[in-house]
This record gives C-alpha cells, structure tokens and sequence, in this order.
C-alpha cells in the first residue's frame, strides 16, 4: 500500500483515550476505590549495608488500624523479584541489607496513616556494615561480595576485526574517559497497585505497570499458585519509560499476597520519596573509549571499556550491560572494534531499564570521540560523521548488515541543511555570551534484539455494527501505542478511528507478550494487530463478495463501507456486512501471535544479528552560556531520525521532544546526590525534574527509510532522542567553552568553575576563541 | 480525632463533609468526595499535579489544610467540562495538539492554564510558561502544551 492510498496512518490523530485524561475520569490505581480496602506500607532498612539481627513486630501489631504485618518468611512462594534471571532480589529481606531501600517488613493497615504508624512501631536490629559504593572497590580483588557470587553482575565482550591492525592503520587516535550519574525516572505517578481477592479463587492485581506479564508471573510464583489464577489488569499508568517492571512487580507480589492473607483488597502506592529510592534508577556509567582514524577520516579501530554501576541487584542490567555493548560503536562503521561491558553490584539503589537503557551513557562517550576526533583531524564534525555514517549494506558494530532502512546519510544531510541555514551572522553580546553548536549521531536497536525471543499477541474483532475492538499485550504508558494500535485497525479494516476501540491490556485478554520496551511496540506490536485485522477483513470481504455478487478483488472497505472497486456509488454500509457475515458465519475475531525473528550471534565476540531494525538519528545543538554565571541556554535544538514512517506525526513529535527534554535532563539538570550509600535529594524540591523554564526548542525532523520488518514500514521513536539531545548538549557546551567536560551531568556549577579555572590558567583573560 | 464540618462550593455545587482539620484539601477531594481527577505526585508542592482553583486562584491541594477551604470556591478537573459533557476548549485544546501522554499532569496542567485565561485573554508564551511553571510534565517536553494553551485562547476570542 502506497502511502498515498493510506487514509489514518501517518495523519496526526488524536489520542484516542485522551478525552478520559484530559476530563480527569481516567482511573489510574490509585483512584481505584474497593470496599474494605486495606493499605500496604513498607519498613524499609534505612541503612545500605548490613544483616537483619532481628525483628520484632508485637508492638506494631497493636497499633490501632495495623491489621497484618508480612515478613519474607510469610510469603507463600520463593520471596524473589527480578526481571531477569539470577532473581536475585527478595521482595521482603530475611538476612542481608543490600542498599538502603530494601523492604523488611510490609504493614496491612485500614489507612495510610495506620500503616506508617505500624511500621514506624517494628523494632528491628540491624548490624550495619561498611557498604561498598564504587565500582572500583567492588571489583577489587578480595573485596566482600555483596552477592554470594560476586560483585560483577554480568560481564560481555564485543570483538570484531583485527583491533591492532586498525590502529596500525590510524593517523589520529584519541582517547578519553566519560562518566555519567544516576537519573530518576520522574514519572509523574508514583507506583502504585491495588490487590482484589476474586471469589473464585483468583485475584486480580490492578496495576500502574509497564509489563503485565512479567507481574502476572511474579505474583504466582510468590503466592506459589498457578499463573492462570492470577490476572493483571494494567490502570491507567502516569508514565513509566523503563522504570515500572521490578518495582511494580515487588509491589504487585506484596499486595497480592497480603490480599489473599487478609481477604480483602490491599492497595500500595508509593509516595515520591519510595519511588526515588525504592525503584530503579539509570545506571551511572565509566566508559573508556579509543578511537583511530586516518587522515581522511576513515575511522579504522575502537576500543571500549563500559562499566555501569549496577547498584544492589541485577534488575535488567544484564540486557543494559549487552546494550550498551552492542551500539558502542554507534551509527557508524567500525571495522575493527573491542570492547566490553560490565555491570557491577554496590551498595546502592538498584540501577535498571530507563529509556534508552544503555545507549545513552554509550553514545554520550562515543559522540564525545568523533567530536575529539574531528578536532584532532581539523575536520568538520558533520563532515566526519558523514564519512564514516552507516549506508546500506554496511556491517554494524556486531556485524549485522541492513540494505534497506538505513536513513543515517539521510539524518546527516537534514541536520547539515538546517546548519546551512543558521545565519553566520555576529552572535549578539559576545563578551558576556559563549556561543558553540554541537553535534551527535545516535543509534537504537528496535524490537527485544539480544534480550530474548520477541512476541506480541494482537486480536481484533468486528462487532455486527462495524465497529472494531483491538487488544494488544502491550501496554500504553503515555506514549500513544493505543492510538498507533487504533489507526493500524482503522486503516486495514477500512472504518473511521471513532469505530475502533483499544482495550486496556489485561493478562487474560490475549497471551504473554513479554516487556513494553525497547521501542517495540509500534513495530512489533502494530504487526499483530495488522495481522490479526487482515484475517477478519476477509471475512468482511467474503461477504461483501457475495452480497455485491462480486469477485473479492472487487471489494474495497473504506469509511465505514464495502465499496464495489468499480462503483464508488455501489456501498453497504459496514454494519450491514458485519451483521450478515455474523449469521452467515464468517470468523469476526482474530488473534495472532506475531514474532520478530530471533537473535543469532556469537556469545563469545557479540557478532551476529541482534534487531529487526534500527532508528538512526543526528542532532544539532547551539547554545549559549552566560560566562559569568555559566547559565546556559539552547538557542536551537534539530533532532532529526529515521523512524522508517510516521503513524502518528502528532505522537512522534510529542516522542521526540520529551525524550530530548529527558536527554537534557541528563546532560545538564538531574542528579541523585548520593552520599554514604543514601541519596540526599529523593524528591522534587531537590531533585531537579526539567520545568518548562528549562524546555528546549526541539524542532522535529522525521526519516522516512521504509522499514520492511515493520507494519507500513514503521519502526520505533520512543528513546533515542534521549542519547541524541544529551550527547549534542554535551559537545555545545565542548564547542563554547573549549573545555571537554567528561562527565554528565554538565551542570551550570560545573561550567562556572571550569570557566574561571580557564580564566586563572589563562593568566586573567578569557581566551576569545579558543580554537585559534 | 476530632472533626470539623466544612462547607464549601465545589464545582459550582455546595458541598459539606465532616473531617479532621488536618486532612489535605487533595485527600478530601479525592478520598470523601471521591473526585480523583486531582492527583498526588510529589505531596510537597513541587509537580502542580494536585493544582485546583481555590476562590479562582491556582493552589497545590497537597498544601491546602481542611480549614482553610471553610466557605472558598473550589473548582477542580472534573468542573471544566461544560454542561452535557461538552469539553472546554483548552482540553479540545490539550487534545488537537498533542499535549497530552500519560496524561497525569493533565488535570493540573488544564487547571492552571484556566487560571491563567481568565486573567489574561491573549497570553504570550512567557506568560504561558509562568502561568505552569508550577507543573511537571515528564513526558511531553512541554512544547504541545504551550501550543494548546496559545489555541485554545484564540479559539476563546473568537467566541
Ligand atoms: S502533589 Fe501537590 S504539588 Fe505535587
Ligand atoms: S503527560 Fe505524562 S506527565 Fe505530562
């Protein structure tokens, strides 16, 4: 289908349950309300390192409105969370303290107030011990491991080519070390689920969550019950962006079991402070990189070290460490590479998914390179990335070739387009303001890739009116995977958006369709709906056949009717063919099972092919910074990606800006304060979410490079914006000052002391242009 | 504990409840009334997520004690709407743009931008980021937002 010939994909719909949210009828779980409903508060330990002496709750119980206190040993099934295998966290701790977060006991009580009181009433005795903070402390040799096997939670190696002959081959080489520090998700609802004990033995766990599945999982294995009694209905949910999977199914498993312990409904909802250091956090990252390249430019060699700072339990590190990995040598053709990447235990809030998961840290340190690299070769930054951007047909970082949907020269030439025409006018004000633009290219894996098989369940179904009602096991956490799933079914089946309705995701409705990550779901999980929708629109047509006496290639469904290909005028209305195709018998729903082929790669060297596809991206910031107080400010912000086709131009830019708004968060805004193993600033008066007084003016370029893996060539937009606004703010702020700053976040702080240290250096005075 | 009886006009009606003078205007609306399209995110005054109208000014419910609603006016999200269902136009607005993910901050955000279109009939984008920047959005990078705050002003001068 030519997209001319589209009707719904690729115009900007509305989302289709917004009038819910903007109305405020929207129910997330914590609006829920059941009769008897109880609330559930954790005692946390407070403390980073230790071992549980004891524990004493007689006086908690006591307290007025406590009605049960949990304890691990109270959990029916194995007391383990954890997205991935080694499962190595409890939901409730019975020995070791492994950061300060970790739930001990969980107080039932009739009111939020009676719960906190319970908790505060538990005596509990802890022996604490000297926690283990840096990653290089725990990787010391001999140092106390903080899990039984060891402090290093997975460890994976990429090596392609021959490293030592690229170098050989390498006029330039440079080299350098980047850090970056913790973020906080910062949705703007803090967890929150609700248990209901059904009275057929089941129990229903309403939940703000961004994997359903998962949760379903966890909660059975902790009530020791067969997963098929266990059902999740996914709430409303306030945001999630990697950050809802363990924590929702901690929570999830808690609520669960204390329903059923109590037969009645249990709701925990996390205030802002549980939610900052009760939940994971991106990981802080040291990433050492070593590039070469020749006179011209031709990049020949990389080497990498990554290490991610995986805090106390695995969470998804293990598929952060490989991601990471494998786009190390971001959108472009490395032939020779090494490198690793590791994620190491602390003592410290667990790290896990936060879009991007990985990528941004990595790209942050590469991009930092070609811009260190372009300097080095007195070489234009595009011009570099130009050179060495991935084409059709070239080998990625792992060794994959792709001979369609590779738009990166595309993103480049868009980017240089828009530079061309920034006016090489006098920048205003010169003495106070430093001016510098800055320039990344980003790369993001779409689909579950290295992280495991990746399936989605889609079912579609046409009522006797026409109308259509969707399900798709994944979730919509804001990002607009409902409307997307809408207009896919609208333009298959040939009926206005307003006859579609997207149910919310409920574990019963279709089968597991794993984790709503990895920017999967427009790709994926619009390929089942479309599958599935192919299948009743040849019932529909079928009938229609028959009822225009016509051959079905004759039979065109469109606005809500069956429409003879030869005579517009010739219609039955869509409801008439739905009823007649109902009593004649044709199948009116469908459910498929849609699977993205499966990874194959070398576990030894990471060379294979990882994802269905890739966004390719390319960025420009121009900034200015005030040289006396170091505020900074983004003059123009271009993120231009190849996203393979826009479903929904309105989602897309409403993507792309908030992920770059993220992005820039972490390059210049957010930072968790950590010390001695406790964070300092768990909630929003210290730790800096961006305002709208720190928006950037995004301006949204979209790719279209048809992606044939994907429905109407799609493929996924969700996070790489993050890694292309943080890596470009990075090298602006690199390109005004002169000063190569090696770790995010860049705060103004930073950029005031580094500036007068300029200063001093430079014997009192600024050096106008520092690149003469 | 002791309770204190309330009376105040929500959303253009007269209620009356009976609380202890500690609660949160945020938990009353949303607990005894059962109104919970305003939502908590912070509980400190910092995301705006619980922002209504307290005698036409933007307040945080979450910093609002039982006794000092005795006799306001209190317009909250579920008070926007116009009669029938029809929807005002900054959430036609907030819709057509795009301004809305998850849709959290919404109520919030629609509520201080009312506030803002009853003082100021034709905002400019300063006043328009004043006017929110009490209010959180994790999601949308604002930019949808400004824009269908500006809209919805046209649309309200046209009328
Ligand atoms: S909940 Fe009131 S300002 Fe955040
Ligand atoms: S739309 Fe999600 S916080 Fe604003």
């Amino acid at each position: 289908m030519t997209a001319d010939q589209l009707t719904i994909v690729g115009k900007p719909v509305r989302k289709v349950d917004g009038v819910e949210l903007v109305t405020g009828k929207a129910k997330f779980a914590g609006d829920l309300q059941f009769p008897g409903l109880l609330h559930g508060y954790a005692r946390r330990a407070g403390i980073p390192a230790g071992y549980i002496k004891s524990v004493d709750v007689a006086l908690a119980l006591k307290v007025p409105g406590v009605v049960d206190i949990l304890r691990g040993e109270d959990i029916p099934g194995p007391n383990i969370m954890g997205i991935l295998p080694p499962y190595d966290q409890p939901l409730l701790a019975t020995e070791d303290i492994r950061y300060e977060g970790e739930s001990i006991c969980l107080v039932v009580a009739e009111s939020r107030d009676a719960a906190r009181a319970g908790a505060r009433a538990i005596k509990i005795d802890l022996e604490e011990i000297e926690p283990i903070l840096d990653i290089d402390e725990a990787m010391a040799e001999g140092s106390r491991k903080i899990h039984p096997g060891g402090n290093i939670v997975v460890s994976k190696n990429l090596i392609k080519g021959d490293i030592d002959k690229g170098f050989r081959e390498a006029d330039v080489i440079v080299e350098n070390t980047y850090r970056t520090s913790h973020q906080e998700h910062a949705y703007m609802e803090p967890e929150s689920v609700c248990a209901v004990p059904e009275s057929n033995g089941r129990v229903t766990v309403y939940a703000s969550c961004q994997s359903p599945y998962h949760l379903r999982g966890h909660i059975a294995a902790n009530l020791n019950l067969p997963a098929s009694r266990v059902k999740v209905v996914q709430a409303f949910t306030g945001g999630s962006f990697g950050g809802k999977d363990d924590v929702a199914s901690e929570i999830g498993a808690l609520a669960a079991v204390a329903a059923l312990r109590t037969g009645r409904p249990v709701r925990i909802a996390h205030d802002r402070e549980e939610s900052i250091i009760g939940s994971n956090l991106r990981h802080p990252s040291r990433i050492y990189y070593r590039t070469g390249a020749k006179k011209d430019g031709t990049i020949t060699a990389r080497e990498f070290k990554i290490i991610l700072d995986g805090g106390a339990y695995a969470s998804e590190s293990p598929f952060v460490v490989m991601k990471a990995l494998i786009h190390a040598t971001g959108p472009y053709s490395v032939p020779n590479v090494r490198g690793s990447s590791t994620a190491v235990y602390t003592n410290k809030t667990y790290s896990g998914a936060f879009r991007g998961f990985g990528v941004p840290q990595g790209i942050y340190g590469s991009e930092c390179q070609i811009e260190e690299l372009a300097l080095a070769l007195n070489m234009d930054p595009l011009e570099l990335r130009r050179k060495n951007g991935l084409k059709p047909g070239d080998s990625t970082g792992t060794g994959q070739i792709f001979e369609e949907s590779v738009g990166m020269q595309a993103c480049i030439d868009r980017v240089d387009d828009c530079r061309k025409e920034m006016a090489d006018a006098p920048e205003p004000d010169p003495d106070r303001w430093l001016y510098g633009t800055g320039y990344s290219g980003v790369i993001q894996g779409i689909s579950n890739g290295a992280e495991g098989i990746d399936v989605v369940g889609g079912s579609v179904q046409a009522m006797q009116d026409g109308s259509i009602l969707v399900g798709v096991g994944l979730t919509e956490l804001g990002q607009g995977s409902r409307t997307v799933f809408a207009q896919i079914a609208a333009e298959v089946m040939g009926v206005t958006i307003d006859q579609v309705t997207v149910r919310p995701v409920d574990t019963d409705s279709v089968h597991d369709s794993g984790p709503t990550v990895a920017s999967r779901s427009t790709t994926v999980g619009g390929m089942a709906v479309w599958k599935a929708a192919q299948n009743v629109k040849k019932s529909l047509v079928s009938m229609a056949a028959l009822m225009f006496k016509a051959e079905e290639e004759m039979v065109i469904l469109k606005e809500n009717f069956a429409i003879l290909a030869v005579d517009d005028s010739a219609r039955i209305p869509l409801a008439s063919v739905a009823t007649a195709a109902y009593w004649t018998g044709f199948p009116l729903m469908d459910l498929v099972f849609s699977k993205a082929p499966v990874a194959d790669y070398d576990e030894e060297t990471t060379q294979g092919n990882i994802y269905i596809a890739y966004n390719y991206g390319c960025h420009l910031m121009k900034i200015r910074i005030d040289r006396y107080t170091g505020r900074v400010e983004v003059l123009r912000h271009v993120a231009a990606h190849d996203l393979g086709k826009v479903v929904n131009p309105l989602g897309v830019e409403g993507q792309v800006m908030g992920a770059s708004l993220t992005g820039f968060g972490l390059a210049h805004l957010e930072k968790i304060q950590m010390k001695d193993g406790h964070i300092q600033n768990a909630n929003f008066a210290d730790y800096a979410v961006p305002t709208i007084k720190d928006r950037i003016p995004t301006e949204t370029i979209s790719v279209e490079d048809y992606n044939p893996t994907g429905p109407y060539g799609v493929k996924g937009i969700g996070e790489p914006p993050v890694a292309g606004a943080a890596a470009a703010f990075a090298n602006a702020v690199a390109d005004a000052t002169g000063i190569r700053f090696t770790r995010l976040p860049i705060t103004r702080q930073d950029i005031v002391k580094a500036l007068q240290k300029q200063q001093e250096d430079s014997h009192g005075s600024f050096s106008k242009d520092w690149r003469r | 504990m002791e309770t204190i009886e309330l009376t105040f006009t929500l959303n253009q009606r007269e209620v009356t409840v009976s609380v202890a003078p500690n609660r949160r205007l945020l938990d009353i609306l949303r607990e005894e009334l059962h109104l919970t399209g305003t939502k908590e995110g912070c509980g400190i005054g910092e995301c705006g997520a619980c922002t209504v109208l307290l005698n036409g000014r933007t307040v945080n419910s979450c910093l609002i004690l039982a006794g000092q609603a005795q006799g306001s006016e209190i317009i909250t999200i579920e008070g926007v709407e116009k009669a029938g269902g029809k929807l005002h136009p900054l959430q036609e607005s907030f819709l057509e743009k795009g301004a809305v993910q998850c849709g959290f901050c919404t109520p919030g955000m629609v509520l201080s931008a009312l506030a803002l279109l009853r003082k100021n009939s034709t905002p400019n984008v300063d006043e328009i980021r004043e006017a929110i920047s009490g209010n959180l959005c994790r999601c949308t990078g604002y930019k949808q937002i400004v824009e269908a705050i500006q809209a919805a002003a046209g649309k309200l001068q046209r009328k």
